[in-house]
């Protein structure tokens, strides 16, 4: 059926035309290649202008946005070119990811890519020609009598070719790939406006595509990977929001000056920049960690960091926004009904922050210098 | 958008880490000792000898003047286990942290020679002269004025919150050698003289801290004669200089481990599992250290690789001093005594301690609302884009 992955462009192709045709990236580089990184941005700033995020509300799927984005392989960045993919590291991935969360991509590139992709491949089940998801809760379906059965809200399920999901067996867990005909989908919005759709599976085992997990491909890695892509998003909302509050400040004039120059409107740059600093440094190091699949604590403190950086980054860019930032007409409002919604997917902080206790007190310092 | 660049210690710098670690544990043993809150820490100069003889004062600063030509990494390191642990850093810490650096820049090489072997071994201590009891955050205004006397400078002023000027060998005073009426910028006509804080004309007056300790000082400058030889860098050029010096001290873990100990004091001394509230200050408090640990860790490495990440370091301070305050308070809030005197646990000395002296932490070095304009003109000028 997917055929056509084999034209997928690989990651090192997708880096622009200057390096098209060099021999595919080994993908385990630790180092993202700065072109790959030019080209998205330059990808999404083309593709998700303001009427583009803004339509893709109401269609609940923007076409020409994933064409192109598609087209340049970036949704299967990090899934080997043997498995179909695109090729190239998680850390290729990460930095696409980051750059979609920065222009509210409206598209599920971490779900057909870095998660969806990761389980199909790993699993070495087939990857669709066309956007694939992601059952986040790993217990939300169950193996009984023979069939798959249960529930769950999943991103973009109405748009995807294959909905995929982690199922555990008596101890055993499986990597199962749900045609869309297999289920049921009730659709739903996230507060962003992003397809959060209600998916209700009750299909003979028999019938589904399944392949048992490899190790350490489970449910607390797939909840990490999908931790890790809400991080990842929400790092680039916030750099983006931060500069936006930056350059509307500069221009935005009352009492005579741009409102820049007062200290006190300063204060929610300062504010808003250290939340940009501190969700950026906390996802690179959850990255690292996860593409390394070395864990000590970098996955659940990057979590308590970014949730809190959302919180309140989205606080000082509104407030230096005045009631220009709460309005439909400005785009901030595609950034922060964002982070206000991916803070609640694959767990909520406060259940990360328990990863982070138990520790005594001589341990303290080497968990936190490790 | 300013992003800060994610780094990791090398094995070697691993390896300094153990080093310092071991020769903390064997030296200091846990309960051997009154551990201080970070830089506020005991004056021991014994302790700086030591550390001196390790290698581990003035590692930034050139092996022929006795450093040890080490990168901000390795010093960064030390720094942090040192007061990690509480150590008394008291005697060398200014002259480590900012005035060897300064010296190595911009002083003469019979300057050089003089003073750093005698900092990186431990034995010299310096104070800093830039407040006045008139001139806080607004530094061009000082009013301490140097005349021109033969083959020197006649200092007069007084310089105020001047820490152990009353105990230090010297400090390096900011000075007006042009008066200001003759520049056309305020910044213009100001110096740096180094003056020997036991000369003549010199008077250390401790002013009572907030928690009663007695090494904060007044330091009255009563015609003071500076000879030529102790001119740091250029006469007029002090503004730059002492900017420079400023920018050395902040994005520092000094700026994030004031209160450590409280949090380590709070854990060792848990009978039992966790409380509810308890694992949530902890877990945020896990969280925010490894952050910070991360974002200073980065500072010292951009520095390292020829980088000026002065609105980053700048923005760590900001940050990290408040962090000091709220992770204090969160324990407050979970312990079930009154700090007063009655109590002699180590724990409660600690907490009456920080909790007199927190709202130093985000005054000493740069008031925050002085690091938010650095920051925010710093992020109007990194222009658009990300």
């Amino acid at each position: 059926m997917s055929a056509a992955n084999a034209d997928r462009p690989s990651a090192s192709e997708s880096g622009g035309d200057g390096v098209r045709g060099r021999s595919p990236r080994a993908g385990i580089g630790e180092s993202v290649d700065s072109l790959l990184i030019e080209t998205a941005e330059r990808l999404f700033a083309a593709t998700c202008t303001f009427d583009a995020v803004e339509a893709a509300e109401g269609t609940r799927w923007a076409p020409t946005i994933w064409s192109a984005v598609a087209e340049a392989g970036f949704p299967w960045v990090s899934v080997p070119e043997s498995a179909g993919g695109s090729g190239g590291s998680l850390f290729d991935v990460a930095a696409l990811v980051r750059s979609a969360g920065g222009h509210a991509a409206p598209i599920p590139l971490a779900e057909t890519g870095m998660l969806a992709g990761w389980l199909l491949a790993s699993a070495g089940l087939e990857l669709p020609d066309g956007p694939a998801t992601v059952v986040p809760d790993p217990s939300a379906l169950k193996l009984t009598d023979g069939r798959v059965v249960g529930s769950a809200v999943v991103a973009w399920a109405s748009a995807a070719d294959r909905i995929v999901a982690l199922v555990n067996d008596r101890g055993v867990t499986s990597v199962i790939s749900l045609r869309p005909d297999q289920v049921t989908i009730t659709p739903g919005a996230n507060m962003a406006g992003e397809p959060r759709d209600n998916v209700s599976v009750d299909v003979a085992v028999d019938d589904v595509e399944i392949a048992v997990a490899p190790a350490g491909v489970d449910g607390r890695e797939l909840l990490r990977r999908g931790s890790l892509s809400r991080m990842l998003l929400s790092a680039g909302a916030i750099e983006a929001m931060a500069q936006l509050a930056v350059d509307y400040t500069a221009t935005r004039r009352q009492f005579g000056k741009p409102v820049a120059a007062f200290q006190a409107v300063q204060q929610h740059l300062v504010v808003a920049a250290q939340c940009s600093v501190r969700a950026s440094m906390a996802a690179d190091l959850a990255g690292r960690a996860v593409a390394r699949g070395t864990y000590g604590i970098d996955v659940a403190a990057a979590r308590v960091i970014v949730d809190d950086a959302a919180v309140l980054a989205t606080r000082a860019v509104h407030q230096a926004h005045g009631a220009m930032g709460v309005t439909r007409e400005y785009p901030l409002h595609h950034l922060s009904r964002r982070l206000w919604a991916w803070r609640h997917e694959y767990q909520r902080a406060d259940l990360w922050r328990d990863e982070l206790v138990g520790v005594d007190a001589y341990g303290l310092f080497p968990l936190i210098t490790a | 958008m300013i992003r800060f660049e994610m780094t990791e210690l090398t094995e070697s710098e691993r390896a300094l880490q153990a080093e310092v670690r071991a020769f903390l544990a064997a030296e200091l043993p846990r309960g051997s000792f009154t551990p201080a809150l970070g830089m506020n820490a005991a004056k021991d100069p014994v302790f700086s000898q030591k550390l001196g003889a390790r290698g581990w004062l003035g590692m930034n600063l050139p092996t022929r003047y006795g450093g040890h030509d080490r990168s901000a990494v390795d010093r960064f390191v030390v720094t942090e286990e040192l007061l990690r642990w509480g150590a008394p850093v008291g005697h060398h810490w200014v002259a480590d942290r900012q005035t060897g650096a300064v010296l190595a820049r911009y002083g003469t090489e019979e300057q050089k020679q003089r003073f750093l072997p005698l900092i990186c071994s431990g034995e010299l201590s310096f104070s800093i002269g830039m407040s006045e009891p008139d001139s806080g955050s607004d530094l061009a205004s000082i009013s301490t004025k140097a005349t021109r006397d033969g083959n020197g400078w006649v200092l007069e002023g007084t310089k105020i919150w001047t820490t152990w000027a009353n105990v230090n060998d010297y400090f390096v005073v900011l000075c007006r050698t042009t008066p200001a009426d003759q520049v056309t910028d305020r910044r213009q006509g100001l110096s740096q003289l180094i003056v020997d804080l036991r000369g003549r004309g010199v008077t250390a007056i401790p002013i009572p801290f907030i928690d009663g300790t007695d090494d904060f000082c007044e330091v009255v400058l009563d015609e003071v004669f500076v000879p030529d030889d102790l001119v740091l860098g250029e006469i007029g050029a002090g503004w730059t200089q002492n900017t420079s010096e400023l920018a050395f001290e902040r994005g520092g873990p000094d700026r994030w481990l004031s209160t450590y100990l409280i949090v380590e004091e709070f854990l060792r001394l848990q009978r039992g599992a966790l409380g509810e509230s308890a694992r949530r200050v902890l877990g945020d408090a896990v969280a925010n250290y490894w952050l910070l640990h991360n974002l200073s860790l980065s500072v010292a490495r951009s520095i390292d690789k020829g980088g000026a990440p002065s609105t980053e370091a700048a923005l760590v301070k900001e940050m990290g001093t408040r962090f000091e305050q709220d992770i204090l308070n969160a324990v407050l809030e979970l312990v079930d005594f009154e700090p007063n005197t009655n109590n002699s646990s180590l724990f409660n000395r600690l907490l009456m301690s920080a909790t007199m002296t927190a709202p130093s932490f985000t005054i000493r070095g740069g008031t925050n609302e002085v690091l938010r304009s650095i920051a925010a003109k710093g992020l109007q000028l990194s222009g658009g884009g990300r």
